[in-house]
């Protein structure tokens, strides 16, 4: 088959030819940069979040008036909550991981601000702290009841007991290769802090930041008068579990507000709003320009199929066979597929390029240049065999028939 | 003949109705997603107060750490927000015309006669100037004066929705709420004030609800509120008091000031180098010298409100649009081509060349027109989606959509031209033969 | 009323030149039937474009109606060709996308005529051909003949001075061909100058004048003589033909 004598007559009626080569170009451009981004925030919507998020929601609770005793109204709620059917564990703490809020610090390996340093988000919990958030501890033990200071005045002191528990992320990067659990670290006043416990893996308040997955308890209640509450529940019972929890809290005390419940599912949905967002928008939108090339490729076979049928009939005429005549208008759909294709990678490359620089996402992986690359020849072919099939039923007598 | 070229193009549709739905679908297609990228682009790219753009000023100074700058990926960059000292003395310099200092606190509210159940609040602590410098309107009485911020006058100013929760949407002016434990009596109540992006708080949230009140800033440290907005700290200090907390390198204060001339302008700035200058020799400030002062649109530039998805996807969808319209100026060329005998037959029947090139871009125009408005309506029903699906937890979505007027003109247009020029080819192509080039196919 | 003097034209492609005219010279007077006769490839069809002005011609003078055609631009061609010509083609060329009456429409539209003017014309126009009963109708439920009647209302309706017809009875069989001339002679009985382009020497000879084109030249003027055979039936053809009974 030769492919010269088809291309030359291609050059000569190219119109309809360059502009779907135009949008295939164009297609897969769009169609691996969009892939490749919708893949980057499916993986990060996706990242494991250590927490049992399904199963957990939270409450602010703020107490008002002269005189309000915090620290017994949080007790008092503590017992209450745990004693709830359907209720696996109850923690106060000043944020809830995965909402957004939260409040971070750095600590050291050595004092006086010396040796590895990390940031981290911390989260000062009770005893029901580990349980409450669902998590698993790689090493170590959960904190004591009388581990946990109630804390009467805001101070930058560290927790009285002196002990913490940290996540491994943390850990590794502090301790290398070694066995973190009992280590000592150090706040920026040279505070020390001995971790008894790490936690295999958990994520912290901020989904868009690159240390999400250090985390920080304190084993501490923060002054008031406010403080959120995060309870875990039986799996299947969170909504009634939520109901009946807002009625008890509400009945328990006066003088004190208690906020909306906030499912912690809901609060990790809204922190990935806009990725989940862009995922939508840009799988549409690649569907759809995926589609409209793959009818372009049809709508220009059809279109000249028809333009030649007396062409058509002569070739058979002259002793073509079915195959050939498919052959024919395949090979001319893959040449107009293929220079799509081409100008497409530059294209690709290009946007790909621009779109990191510009706006600081990352450059693109050529794995997913060269599958768009592949998938869109299959489809040019796919869209091109209707066509193709209906030229070789063509009559030879159409060479001589007067259309 | 416009209205015989439109009868032409009817009779032409209603003889090929599956390609007309796909020129027309095609095109809408891809200015509806042009629609909802830049509505999304422009709610977050507006200026909600653009008449008061180069008046109103955001002074931005670097007292960060030496070794770390603010932002690492952006290390130019200068802090958003204030310490309270820098903050105190940026507006107690009298060059500006107005000034306002502030930060949010949360605490909770209620009435005495327990007519409203009480609830957890933000409110704005600020100074007097807020009101006029930001052109807060009033639904009843007004904001406070200097003599109230010295006090400080426990006066308090609601929003409106805060007033309907309160009172019942009343005239509450002169009426008491308890707050932070302390009576506070109402003397203004804001309308509908919801500025988008609410360029004055950034930092917390371009895009949060606005505070439920407003009170005299000093309370904040008469309280000792932290604050219930963004506070960082890098240097490592003994903070056990709230006025040490004052003191300290954390920032935690918005600061803004109206600067009504040229001249008042570069003295603000030059104050602010000399500031800067002479707390260095204090020792403080160890980063080099790098004050700013961002009118509103800059502000919102340096804080990237509008984000880089928000562009990116603008970008992509323009790119989609592009494949749309090639599709149907492909699609239009074939049939244009198709049809050419019979455009032939009407050039030996005594049409022009002008004739026949207006008959098919009447015929384009209209498959494009047709095609910018269906964009337009399943623009809008996208927007309406998008909003009803993530409004309740994108709070800009709940609040700037639906549609710019601007941005639903800009679309029609864009189709129309797009498919003018579409058709203008194969149009020029059939009427440019001799005529009997089309009728020799006989 | 038309008169071509040494008019030539060549196409040209790359490597090879046909000259489809060769010094070609005509006179055809007013309310003249003239059928142009010749074998195929010898540029009669060539011949009908250039009179038509639907190609333009390399040199020689062209003068339709007086006036010279040579340098007049696209625009004033296209007005000359909607208001002096009349076209009937060999395979109709009616547009399938509107009715008969919408079809004759199509020439008086492009002479900017009001709508009153123009219904009068168009229904003149098919009560001559013997259709105005099927105005709404698409030309595709329409038998071959009647389509060729209808296209023939197209040519007149704007009361052409000449009317050139390209083969118009090649698509038809005898019957509906006999009604087709039958009605070009009542036309030209009304006064309009005819130009037929035909291969068949039957139907050139119920022309006034013949004309042989070979090789792109005229080649003689004389009217067609048949043998004795072939003018019987002939002249039994036009008895029975001469009304225009719906086929």
């Amino acid at each position: 088959m030769e492919i010269r004598p088809i291309f030359s007559a291609l050059l000569r009626n190219s119109a309809g030819a360059i502009l779907v080569s135009l949008q295939i170009a164009i297609t897969l451009a769009i169609v691996v940069n969009a892939v490749f981004l919708v893949k980057q925030r499916v993986d990060k919507v996706s990242r494991p979040t250590g927490l049992d998020e399904n199963n957990m929601f939270s409450l602010r609770v703020t107490g008002f008036g002269k005189d309000f005793k915090f620290h017994t109204m949080v007790r008092d709620d503590m017992a209450m909550l745990r004693r709830i059917p359907g209720v696996v564990a109850a923690t106060p703490s000043p944020q809830v991981p995965l909402s957004g809020s939260g409040s971070s610090t750095v600590y050291f390996t050595e004092p006086n601000e010396k040796g590895k340093k990390e940031p981290v988000a911390y989260y000062e919990v009770d005893e029901q702290g580990v349980a409450a958030l669902g998590t698993q501890l790689a090493s170590g033990q959960p904190f004591a009841a009388e581990d946990i200071e109630y804390r009467e005045k805001e101070s930058q002191a560290v927790p009285k007991s002196g002990k913490t528990i940290i996540s491994k992320a943390m850990a590794e990067k502090l301790f290398p290769g070694e066995n973190a659990l009992g280590k000592t670290i150090y706040d920026n006043q040279s505070q020390p802090l001995t971790i008894t416990g790490v936690i295999e893996h958990i994520q912290g308040s901020w989904v868009d930041w690159n240390k999400l997955d250090h985390v920080m308890l304190q084993p501490m209640v923060t002054p008031g008068p406010s403080t959120l509450y995060i309870i875990r529940t039986a799996p299947g019972e969170l909504d009634r579990v939520m109901s009946d929890v807002e009625v008890a809290l509400k009945k328990a005390y006066q003088n004190r507000v208690v906020g909306k419940l906030h499912k912690v599912a809901d609060l990790k949905r809204r922190s990935y709003s806009s990725d989940s967002m862009i995922v939508v928008i840009l799988g549409v939108v690649t569907a759809l320009v995926v589609t409209f090339s793959a009818l372009g490729i049809f709508g220009l076979a059809t279109f000249n199929v028809n333009t030649r049928i007396r062409q058509i009939g002569t070739r058979r005429a002259v002793g073509a066979r079915k195959l050939d005549i498919v052959r024919y208008f395949l090979v001319e759909n893959w040449l107009v597929t293929s220079a799509g294709v081409a100008l497409g990678c530059i294209l690709a490359l290009v946007g790909g390029y621009v779109l990191s620089k510009q706006y600081g996402l990352e450059r693109l992986d050529l794995y997913y240049l060269v599958s768009g690359v592949a998938g869109l020849w299959v489809v040019g072919q796919l869209a091109a065999w209707q066509p193709s099939r209906r030229a070789a039923k063509v009559s030879p007598a159409m060479a001589t028939r007067n259309v | 003949m416009f209205g015989y070229y439109l009868r032409l193009a009817l009779a032409s549709f209603r003889r090929n109705p599956g390609l007309t739905a796909l020129m027309v679908m095609a095109i809408a297609l891809g200015i509806a997603v042009c629609l909802i990228t830049l509505t999304g682009y422009r709610a977050a790219a507006k200026n909600p107060i653009p008449h008061k753009n180069d008046v109103l000023f955001s002074p931005a100074i670097d007292s960060w750490d030496p070794n770390n700058p603010y932002d690492k990926d952006k290390p130019w960059r200068q802090p958003d927000l204030l310490t309270y000292r820098d903050a105190q003395a940026l507006v107690a310099s009298d060059i500006p015309d107005r000034k306002v200092i502030m930060y949010k606190v949360a605490d909770v509210i209620s009435r005495e006669d327990g007519s409203m159940e009480p609830e957890t609040i933000i409110v704005r602590a600020t100074s007097h100037d807020f009101f006029a410098m930001f052109e807060t309107p009033f639904q009843y009485g007004g904001g406070w004066d200097q003599k109230a911020d010295q006090g400080p006058e426990p006066v308090i100013v609601l929003s409106k929705s805060m007033n309907e929760k309160a009172f019942k949407g009343a005239n509450s002016v002169g009426k008491t709420v308890r707050w932070h434990d302390r009576e506070f009596r109402v003397i203004g109540v804001l309308a509908d004030w919801q500025p988008a992006p609410k360029f004055f708080d950034v930092s917390n949230g371009a895009f949060e609800d606005p505070e439920d009140a407003y009170i005299p800033f000093a309370f904040g440290r008469q309280f000792e509120m932290g604050a219930a907005g963004n506070t960082n700290c890098w240097k490592t200090e003994s903070i056990d008091s709230f006025e040490r907390f004052t003191q300290s390198e954390c920032i935690w204060i918005e600061a803004w000031v109206e600067l009504l001339s040229a001249g008042k302008v570069a003295a603000y700035r030059e104050f602010l180098d000399n500031y800067v200058t002479a707390q260095k020799k204090l020792g403080r400030f160890p980063r080099p010298l790098n004050n700013a002062l961002y009118n509103v649109d800059g502000w919102l530039e340096f804080n990237n409100v509008v984000g880089d998805d928000r562009k990116a996807m603008v970008v992509l969808a323009f790119a989609f649009l592009a494949v749309c319209l090639i599709n149907t100026v492909g699609l239009l060329l074939a049939k244009f081509l198709n049809a050419a005998p019979v455009a032939g037959v009407r050039r030996a029947l005594g049409a022009s060349r002008r004739d026949i090139f207006w008959q098919h871009l009447v015929e384009a125009g209209v498959v494009s027109l047709a095609g910018g408005i269906a964009g337009a309506l399943l623009g809008l029903v996208g927007l309406w989606a998008l909003r009803a699906w993530y409004g309740r937890v994108i709070e800009e979505f709940g609040r700037v959509l639906p549609f710019e007027a601007g941005s639903l003109v800009l679309a029609i247009c864009i189709s129309l031209v797009a498919g003018l020029l579409a058709g203008m080819y194969p149009a020029w192509r059939i009427g440019r033969a001799a005529p009997a080039t089309y009728l020799k196919a006989q | 009323m038309l008169e071509m003097k040494d008019v030539s034209k060549v196409f040209r492609t790359d490597l090879i030149e046909t000259h489809a005219l060769r010094n070609f010279s005509l006179q055809v007077k007013a309310g003249e039937f003239l059928a142009v006769t010749g074998p195929s490839g010898s540029g009669k069809t060539t011949f009908l474009n250039i009179a038509g002005l639907l190609e333009p011609y390399d040199t020689g003078t062209y003068h339709l109606d007086g006036v010279d055609v040579t340098r007049l631009s696209d625009d004033a061609r296209s007005r000359l060709r909607n208001e002096k010509i009349g076209f009937i083609f060999q395979s109709f060329n009616l547009m399938p996308d509107l009715n008969i009456y919408d079809n004759v429409d199509v020439p008086l539209r492009y002479r900017r005529m009001k709508s009153a003017e123009r219904h009068q014309r168009i229904t003149n126009a098919l009560e001559i051909v013997g259709l105005a009963a099927r105005m709404k109708h698409y030309p595709a439920q329409l038998s071959g003949g009647q389509q060729q009647r209808v296209a023939i209302a197209r040519a007149i309706a704007g009361d052409p001075k000449l009317v050139l017809a390209d083969e118009p009875t090649g698509n038809l069989d005898s019957l509906m061909a006999r009604q087709v001339m039958d009605l070009l002679e009542r036309i030209n009985e009304m006064g309009t100058t005819i130009i037929m382009v035909t291969h068949d020497p039957e139907l050139a000879r119920r022309a006034h004048r013949n004309v042989q084109v070979v090789d792109g030249q005229i080649s003689d003027f004389k009217p067609y003589e048949p043998d004795a055979g072939v003018s019987a039936s002939t002249a039994r053809l036009h008895a029975v033909g001469s009304s225009a009974a719906e086929a």
